[in-house]
């Protein structure tokens, strides 16, 4: 073990897990505290289907709800996220840096640098799992519920042993392929697949077997909070992360290090054939580069790709025939939900259509995805090419800052309309596969503000972007104004008191009006797209007083 | 007074927080000559280049550039140049062309017959992706960049690094025909002998301060001399420090070394008159030397 990797690389995701550990304790002080409030049998009455798969045990109370869905689900999902982003970042990410090379030009073994970042990631995971034992015995005591008869630390422990598996997989794929893409991308396939496969397959007559052959089935089949630690299964995932460990340490040594390169893509190959070169040519070559808004929107075309066909797809059409088999567990659902779920999405009347894609598409998932187009743009935008110091050669042409910042704001509109309107033909198609009579305007009516809700928080980034330079400064600051926005807007209209405050928030002029159910609002229309142009416009002013950033 | 300058700059000053990064700048660049700008790392050349080009402000004083002021009239005044920064990063996921045409797009009037001229001189492959280049033939396409639009003025930061000998000669020859033209060009560089080869005149930063503008000949007519001097037996080194004009003496053993701007009878009369000199050659002393002694006299004044 090299000491200094291993402080190197822990100083470097300290901050990042200490967020998460955070955070989750936050959500189990937040959950318990809806849970606490509300009957409970909504969700031990939940079709089974949908109990299996977010690990609610049968007969549960506020503690094990608690502990079984906030740290059982989402801390298991946060952590071991968290673990494979470090696995896959420790080998294949300093390759794709280029940095491995400089790392490796020191006397020491390449096991030696890869044994110090397992180590690194072990105690990271393994500070983040305290950070939630702490927050999993604190919880029950601010709101004085009992825990008697739990296991806490047979969760926590589970958790911990279920995430660094996630990591040494990580670790390993990074590890023989150095492409921190296929590291993460496999492993998140992997989580998210045996995830399922752990909550669905045991439903199925005869199949309940086949789950064992999914690591997540040793996470949580055996209901630890309930019954304690599991030792046999602890020994299958400890068992995994070690030949997981063995075949990273393998993988690194027998192959050669990759340069720091630059991917291939599709339209590079076509590029190199003769029979389509003069086409894609013009795609990738010069048409990319016309305009400044064209090259940074072809910057974010497979992030524009995969949200695009996830509201389309999964969030549009899918839900339409969805409804028509949900309908009467829904009923029953909205009736007895309590007040506090149900302002989270948005307070729709779940047994109507409207209600039903407003829960599931526009409460929370369709503002994300413009959000985060906008914003992940809105970000980069200027401080992104600050970072790679590709600025002052842009500025070096005759052309304004402010034309630069204003063809990157097209860029971010055009993303986020892209967005916005998949989302409503998705929307549209989904009511009339299902045959659900829903008004095709007020479905446009309602995408049309949730892309200008996503702006909001697109030019909040830019506006970042614009005073800092940094892509991280608005990144997370934008992150952290829509989570408070959010919670500002599901939170106050519980109380009668407060409940006009919520208009401070963004979200309000989004679902505030009902628009689904009324249409279009066109004074909130006007009220988002003033803060927008209000946030472009003191965009430009920051960006015009400062000076342009040197070194990343 | 005659022309217009191609770049002065008034009493230029830049702090970043407490760090002066550049004190009371004056600086007038000539049209059509080859300004080098010498200093080492962290002298204050890039913050300098920066200033100008309006991609940083002076905490005050002031800089125009062909006659235009650098900040009120930014945009005009880019229309006129070509920019080179150090240690050039360029969009990785583009080709070479790409970049070229991203840039030529924005800037308009670029003549693609000279584009391809200027490949060939540099021998740039401009068909691959500029992440999967080397540092070299990176700086290549950077070159080209700065070239293409054939500008009044050229500003190129530390523009020589990365190439082979062979590029960097046809480089040089480049500079010198856009100075032939009447057009200017402004580089900054800590290889002297690079300046020495290209450049009309020279300016000396250190620590933010210009501590001397010169032309090259001139520098070089001021006929500081490298002396090496062999006698039979060991000598002591002070006899010599003492001498007028003399500089960094460093002896070895029977051999001594030393600079040297003072009359050489007097240096000749110490070697003779207290040791027996067996061998003596002097030599024209290069920019580096002449420089290192700019530097001692500034820090022996500081």
């Amino acid at each position: 073990m090299l000491a200094n990797v291993f402080t190197k690389t822990t100083r470097d995701r300290w901050i990042g897990t200490a967020i998460a550990g955070g955070a989750v304790s936050l959500y189990l002080l937040m959950g318990a505290a809806i849970y606490r409030d509300m009957d409970l049998s909504i969700y031990t009455d939940m079709p089974e289907v949908m109990r299996s798969l977010m690990g609610i045990p049968q007969g549960a109370d506020v503690a094990s709800m608690a502990y079984s869905v906030i740290l059982g689900f989402i801390g298991a999902i946060t952590l071991a996220s968290l673990a494979l982003s470090m696995g896959s970042a420790s080998i294949a990410g300093e390759e794709r840096d280029g940095t491995l090379g400089l790392l490796l030009g020191n006397p020491k073994p390449r096991t030696a640098v890869l044994v110090s970042k397992a180590g690194s990631m072990v105690f990271l995971i393994g500070m983040a799992v305290l950070l939630l034992w702490g927050g999993g015995i604190a919880v029950p005591v601010l709101l004085n519920f009992d825990t008697g008869g739990l296991f806490l630390e047979a969760i926590i422990f589970h958790l911990f042993i279920n995430a660094i598996l996630y990591g040494f997989m990580a670790m390993m794929i990074g590890a023989w392929t150095g492409d921190r893409t296929k590291a993460s991308g496999i492993t998140v396939g992997v989580m998210v697949l045996s995830y399922f496969a752990v909550g669905l397959l045991p439903l199925i007559e005869g199949a309940s077997d086949l789950a064992r052959f999914f690591p997540w089935y040793y996470f949580d089949s055996s209901d630890p909070v309930m019954n304690g630690v599991n030792w046999g299964h602890i020994g299958v995932l400890v068992g995994l992360s070690a030949a997981f460990a063995i075949a990273a340490v393998i993988g690194l040594n027998r192959r050669d290090l990759r340069e720091q390169a630059i991917g291939v893509t599709l339209l590079d190959r076509l590029r190199n054939q003769p029979m389509t070169k003069k086409v894609v040519d013009r795609l990738a070559g010069s048409t990319r580069v016309a305009r400044i808004w064209i090259k940074t929107l072809s910057e974010y075309q497979g992030m524009l790709i995969i949200t695009g066909y996830t509201m389309f797809l999964m969030m549009g059409v899918l839900m339409g025939p969805l409804y028509n088999f949900m309908d009467e567990a829904l009923i029953t659902f909205s009736e007895s939900a309590p007040e506090a779920l149900m302002a989270m999405v948005g307070n729709a009347d779940l047994a109507t259509p409207e209600g039903w894609y407003q829960t599931e598409t526009f409460s929370l998932m369709g503002p994300a995805a413009v959000m985060l187009v906008a914003a992940t743009i809105g970000a980069k935008a200027l401080a992104g090419e600050e970072e790679k110091r590709t600025m002052g050669l842009l500025l070096a042409n005759p052309i304004k800052r402010s034309t630069v910042l204003f063809e990157k704001t097209i860029a971010m509109l055009w993303a986020a309309m892209i967005t916005g309107f998949l989302t409503f033909a998705g929307v549209a198609l989904g009511a009339l596969v299902g045959g659900l009579d829903m008004s095709m305007g007020n479905i446009a009516a309602t995408c049309v503000l949730m892309t200008l809700l996503g702006l909001v928080f697109g030019a909040t980034a830019l506006a970042l972007s614009a005073a800092t330079g940094r892509v991280k400064v608005a990144t997370y600051g934008v992150i952290g104004l829509a989570l408070v926005f959010w919670l500002l807007n599901t939170m106050l209209p519980l109380s009668d008191g407060l409940a006009g405050y919520a208009k401070w928030s963004p979200f309000y002029y989004f679902l505030g009006s009902d628009p689904l159910v009324n249409g279009m609002h066109w004074g909130h229309l006007g009220i988002l797209a003033a803060i927008v142009a209000a946030l472009v416009a003191l965009a430009v002013v920051l960006f015009n007083g400062r000076d342009i950033r040197e070194n990343g | 007074m005659t022309a217009t300058a191609a770049i002065e700059t008034r009493q230029l000053t830049k702090h970043y927080g407490d760090v002066e990064a550049l004190r009371d700048l004056d600086l007038r660049v000539e049209p059509g000559e080859v300004f080098g700008f010498l200093g080492p790392n962290g002298a204050g050349k890039t913050t300098m280049i920066r200033t100008v080009l309006d991609l940083i402000r002076p905490t005050s004083g002031s800089a125009s550039i062909l006659g235009h002021d650098s900040h009120d009239d930014a945009v005009e005044i880019r229309n006129h140049i070509g920019y080179l920064p150090s240690d050039v990063a360029m969009y990785q996921n583009l080709t070479g062309r790409d970049t070229l045409t991203y840039f030529a797009n924005l800037r308009g009037g670029v003549d693609w017959d000279g584009v391809r001229d200027l490949a060939d001189r540099l021998d740039a492959d401009l068909d691959k992706k500029i992440g999967d280049l080397s540092s070299g033939n990176r700086q290549k396409v950077g070159l080209i960049q700065a070239f293409m639009n054939e500008p009044d003025l050229l500003i190129m930061d530390e523009p020589s690094s990365g190439l082979d000998p062979l590029v960097q000669r046809e480089f040089q020859k480049m500079m010198r025909e856009v100075a032939a033209e009447g057009r200017t060009v402004f580089l900054s560089s800590h290889t002297l002998s690079e300046v020495q080869r290209i450049a009309d005149r020279v300016g000396i930063i250190r620590h933010g301060v210009l501590i001397a503008v010169e032309e090259v000949a001139s520098l070089r007519s001021k006929a500081i001399r490298r002396v090496d001097l062999q006698f039979d037996t060991p000598v002591d080194g002070s006899a010599f420090a003492i001498i007028p004009g003399v500089r960094d003496v460093t002896v070895e053993n029977h051999h001594v070394t030393l600079s040297f701007d003072g009359h050489m009878d007097e240096l000749l009369a110490v070697a003779t008159g207290r040791f027996t000199l067996q061998d003596i050659s002097t030599q024209e002393a290069d920019l580096e030397e002449i420089f290192l002694t700019y530097y001692r006299d500034e820090e022996s004044v500081a």
